[in-house]
């Protein structure tokens, strides 16, 4: 807590006291005592804990309908969540909104709320097994929470329910908060939080984009609180959209939900053990392809396709190299897999299993349809070049703006203009050449942001290489770990693959890794890089006033 | 004054060519009539014509390459130019090792002798030749021969002759390169400084090699290798068939010191051992083959610490030979030699790969954007070697960052190898880094058994490793500018 300055304040000091105070009762739409802690991170986190709060409650219900018998423990998280939440959003009022506060607010919500996330399948029970130790079961539930509100989908779930089972070890609700998980992440909780803030004003830009995917936060609405609420309206009708399209290619209507919430999400959690290699039919994967390229793509591009003009989508050259991207790979992959007689069932098996697996990666989803290990979708058993285009679509990922990950299409098309650039100027030292995307110059302030985030990436990728292997990953699998946990992508090579999960493939310090790359992959790096930065800083105010007592 | 200074903005590169040309040519001829002589006096009693073959080919060539560079037009040079003359150079030097390998008859295929005489004069190392103990002579003494003249000729074109041929040339400040009592003053004492260094490094190995007990012939070739980071060994097992720790040790000190940046070894030489310390890539250089031997060593990875310190001194330097099978130890083991190919040697060194002082800006880069972040107002400056390092300068490094990226994703993509995954990808970092060992199981081999598209693929990669990526690709961009000129007369002449 802040002390009191020893000396009497001056008349500067007054004012400021007295806007403080007029900011307390109105900054966020309660009047709050003024003796409310100035702590921005604690707020914010407080507020997207409780957000949580009724997904839980809603997960309780269908785990009641279910007949599951983790119904109650949901609803005990959900009463935790609700009070430490309120807690700490009552208790205290936003201060310091400096960018490093920012970032480090956006921060420690997803940490917080990715750890207490773990709670619902600590109680219930989920990776309670003969022999497991309790700090394991705690590590896993940890990872499994990280990799659902990160919307990676990796997971360390061996016992999911297949199709045709009845009695599933896991409940319906149990599964469906595991769901749940990647929607709220998709969008993003403390996007969640601006509309419920309206007294950020402009800070609230810096939030939102300090947790949007992509280089810059698209503006739909002058006021940025307006354009998050644009955005959940948005997802929460795509989600729909996409569930009703499911359940009409074949899924049953919990299914659909289920699956429509983490496609819209590209998180590619699914209840079933082989994904939707479960349902083993086109259309359904038809219908998560289009969902998944659906949900990786620009979200602002897809309101202004509702309100403004339809031509959007063909005018936007991030939306174009992204649809070429995935055009240009699935006629590669099937081309080597029919070439290679890598698949059986020739030419349409490949086509399938390409199309799908390149939307299911180039939009950092992570469904798999493969029927079993070793079967058409399973492309770990494929050769090394359909492997390599698979990773490169990892690292590229999804467009900014959208619910995926990945380092983003707009950045690769960036770099490839400054490698432009670079022989341009190679050739003629003197010169002076812009950046340019399509007509567009790029200024070179975002050239440099986007050369130095990807520079930390590949620091990143090289250090959490080396350390996952430190700590056991075998090495394929560790490379496509890696970029994947920081992509948000889900499945990986090796034994961690489409059909396997990463219990087999990583030891339990090797996944927490992992775990926390996820989170640095979400927030973009420069966030949980800064994470410490702001509670630092604070610590360092009180001091002086510690040592003047 | 020193060439570099003549570079102009001026049309017109092909006139240029010839020059260059014709030094490769005369370059080649030399190495190849060389390893013929070498191959007669030590081959004598034997049937093998190759010897022969070399020698009448490297006269020819030399002959040839003198007649070339008469052609040459007095007109000033672009960058651009100087770039592709760099190029041209290069591949008049290879065209006659090409050449000697296919006359010689001991290879399988004329691709295969591409292949062989393009991996030579790379620096790269990967052979077709499953036991070089099968060629003759004059082959295995050409196989060596060639690296070697490629890093004395892109020691010479990259800090004396014309530093503006070569890709990263911002990496090495000028004013500490050149000016009086440094290491590059006129053309003349460049060439005496940069030759002497060479031969001194070269000298002071095959002595040392001689000293553990190699065989003469053994301990020149390997010291030719160990020199030019060229990796070409004349065993299966390359180092490892002589199983001495003598020998790794002498091969370990060989290939950190020709990794190292020339400047700095002539800073030592001239006492200067301030400037020495002050060289931020020196010590991040050195903290890096601390830091990996440490890890090799105490990884797991079974390796005496001989083995350890080959196995990573080979890596950093980009050299590829290799003492003990590596890629049989543990993951962590096999990923850190494996960036420590990527991340390469030193600026201003023959070694090949990303290079240390590219390494040092970028991380230098993150921390101030981090520090940026911490304190928006904040303006602060990279100095590298205690000078302050232009924005421009550090704006052609981050453009390199991400050619080399491309080119690395692109060559592993193009490849479409029989190989599994890892091995694939270590066989693209290993052709992009000019290594030349790739990791194929828990085996580590520089045997490659390409198929054609293969052969081709890894040829481009080779040389855009070798050569920097810029030259080789303004070049072909000049290539298709002069052949678009050709265009609009065809055009006019349909028309009419």
């Amino acid at each position: 807590m802040a002390l009191a300055p020893s000396t009497a304040p001056s008349n500067r000091s007054w004012c400021l006291m007295l806007e403080q105070r007029k900011e307390n009762r109105n900054s966020d739409g309660f009047t709050s005592p003024s003796r409310r802690v100035p702590a921005t991170v604690t707020h914010i986190s407080g507020l997207a804990l409780l957000a949580i709060a009724p997904g839980l409650l809603v997960s309780a219900i269908v785990e009641f309908v279910g007949g599951g018998g983790a119904g109650w423990w949901l609803v005990l998280c959900a009463i935790i969540f609700a009070v430490i939440g309120g807690g700490m959003w009552q208790g205290t009022r936003l201060g310091d909104l400096a960018l490093r506060t920012v970032f480090a607010s956006v921060a420690w919500s997803w940490l917080l709320v990715s750890v207490f996330g773990a709670l619902p399948f600590i109680l219930a029970g989920t990776f309670d097994q003969p022999g497991v130790g309790r700090w394991v079961v705690i590590a896993d539930a940890i990872f499994e929470s990280v990799s659902g509100y990160t919307c990676t989908g990796s997971t360390v779930l061996t016992n999911l329910p297949t199709l045709d089972q009845s009695d599933s070890e896991i409940g319906r609700g149990v599964l469906f908060y595991r769901q749940l998980t990647q929607w709220y992440g998709g969008m993003g909780f403390v996007q969640l939080v601006m509309t419920v803030l309206p007294a950020l004003g402009s800070k609230a830009l810096g939030f939102m984009g300090a947790e949007a995917p992509g280089p810059t936060a698209d503006r739909l609405s002058p006021r940025a609180a307006d354009t998050a609420k644009i955005l959940w309206k948005l997802y929460v009708g795509g989600t729909l959209l996409i569930a009703v399209a499911f359940t009409a290619a074949g899924m049953s209507a919990y299914d659909g939900l289920a699956h429509a919430l983490t496609t819209a999400a590209t998180g590619g959690f699914s209840t079933y053990s082989n994904s939707l290699g479960e349902f083993n039919s086109v259309r359904i994967e038809v219908v998560a392809q289009v969902g998944m390229l659906f949900g990786g793509s620009n979200w602002a591009l897809h309101w202004l396709f509702i309100t403004k003009s339809r031509k959007v989508y063909a005018q936007d050259h991030e939306f174009r190299a992204y649809l070429s991207i995935y055009v240009l790979a699935t006629v590669a992959l099937t081309t080597i897999l029919t070439v290679g007689d890598e698949i059986e069932g020739g030419f349409t098996a490949a086509l399938r299993s390409a199309s799908f697996n390149v939307a299911s990666l180039a939009s950092s989803t992570g469904f798999g349809n493969a029927q079993g290990a070793g079967s058409a979708g399973d492309f770990v058993v494929w050769s090394a070049t359909p492997l390599i285009i698979l990773l490169l679509l990892m690292v590229v990922g999804g467009m900014s703006g959208s619910t995926a990950g990945g380092t983003k299409v707009i950045r690769s098309r960036v770099l490839v203009a400054i490698s432009h650039r670079t022989l341009a100027v190679a050739r003629q030292p003197r010169s002076v050449v812009p950046v340019k995307l399509g007509r567009d110059v790029v200024s070179e302030r975002v050239v440099t942001q986007v050369s130095l985030f990807m520079m930390a990436y590949i620091a990143l990728v090289v250090g959490g290489l080396l350390l996952v292997t430190l700590l056991g990953g075998d090495t394929e699998a560790s490379i496509a770990g890696v970029i994947g946990s920081l992509g948000n992508m889900g499945p990986a090579y090796g034994d961690a693959g489409p059909t396997s999960t990463f219990q087999a493939a990583f030891p339990t310090p090797a996944r927490m890794v992992l775990a926390f790359l996820m989170l640095v992959g979400r927030l973009e790096l420069f966030a949980v890089l800064l994470m410490f930065a702001a509670p630092r800083r604070a610590l360092r105010r009180v001091r002086p006033h510690r040592q003047a007592f | 004054m020193v060439a570099h200074n003549t570079v102009r903005r001026s049309a017109g590169t092909t006139r240029v060519l010839p020059l260059p040309l014709g030094f490769g040519l005369g370059a080649g001829g030399i190495c190849v009539a060389l390893s013929g002589i070498v191959g007669l006096i030590i081959d004598i009693n034997q049937s093998s014509t190759a010897p022969v073959v070399e020698l009448v080919l490297g006269v020819a060539a030399v002959a040839l390459g003198y007649a070339i560079c008469r052609l040459q037009a007095d007109q000033p040079i672009t960058r651009a130019a100087a770039m592709s003359m760099f190029v041209a150079g290069w591949v008049g030097m290879t065209a006659v090792a090409v050449a000697a390998f296919w006359l010689s008859g001991e290879l399988s295929s004329p691709l295969d002798a591409v292949f062989e005489a393009v991996s030579a004069s790379t620096t790269t190392g990967y052979t077709t030749v499953a036991d070089p103990q099968q060629l003759s002579y004059s082959l295995r003494f050409l196989r060596t021969a060639m690296p070697w003249a490629t890093g004395l000729g892109v020691l010479l074109v990259s800090m004396g002759v014309l530093p503006a041929a070569v890709a990263g040339a911002e990496l090495l400040p000028q004013r500490r390169v050149r000016g009086q009592r440094q290491l590059v003053t006129t053309p003349r004492q460049a060439i005496r400084n940069i030759l002497g260094l060479y031969v001194f490094l070269t000298g002071a190995l095959i002595v040392g090699y001689l000293l553990t007990g190699m065989g003469l012939f053994d301990g020149i070739t390997y010291a030719l290798s160990t020199a030019s980071t060229g990796g070409m060994a004349n065993h299966s097992d390359s180092l490892g068939h002589f199983d001495s720790s003598a020998v790794e040790w002498i091969a370990t000190a060989g290939m950190v010191a020709a990794g190292g940046n020339l400047l700095v070894v002539w800073w030592a030489i001239r006492g200067r051992l301030d400037s020495v310390w002050r060289s931020t890539e020196l010590r991040l250089y050195l903290s890096l083959l601390v830091l990996g031997f440490v890890f090799v060593r105490f990884g797991d990875s079974g390796l005496s610490s001989s083995e350890s310190a080959v196995a990573i001194s080979s890596m950093l330097s980009t050299t590829g030979f290799r003492s003990a099978n590596w890629a049989a130890s543990s993951d962590f083991v096999r990923v850190t030699l494996l960036v420590a190919g990527g991340i390469g040697a030193m600026s201003g060194s023959v070694g090949s790969g990303f290079r240390q002082a590219r390494v040092a800006r970028v991380a230098l880069e993150v921390r101030r954007s981090l520090q940026n972040l911490l304190s928006p107002s904040r303006q602060s400056i990279i100095r590298i070697d205690g000078v302050a390092v232009r924005e421009a300068s550090l704006s052609l490094t981050y453009g390199y960052v991400w050619m080399h990226a491309f080119t690395l994703a692109g060559v592993a993509t193009f490849l479409y190898t029989d190989f599994d995954f890892i091995a694939t990808l270590t066989f693209a970092l290993g052709l992009v880094s000019n290594i030349g060992v790739l990791v194929n199981g828990d085996q580590l081999q520089s045997f490659v058994d390409p198929s054609g598209w293969t052969e081709v693929v890894a040829l481009f990669a080779m040389l855009l490793g070798r050569l920097s990526i810029y030259p080789v690709l303004l070049t072909i961009a000049g290539f298709g500018r002069w052949l678009s000129r050709l265009r609009p007369h065809q055009a006019i002449g349909a028309g009419a």
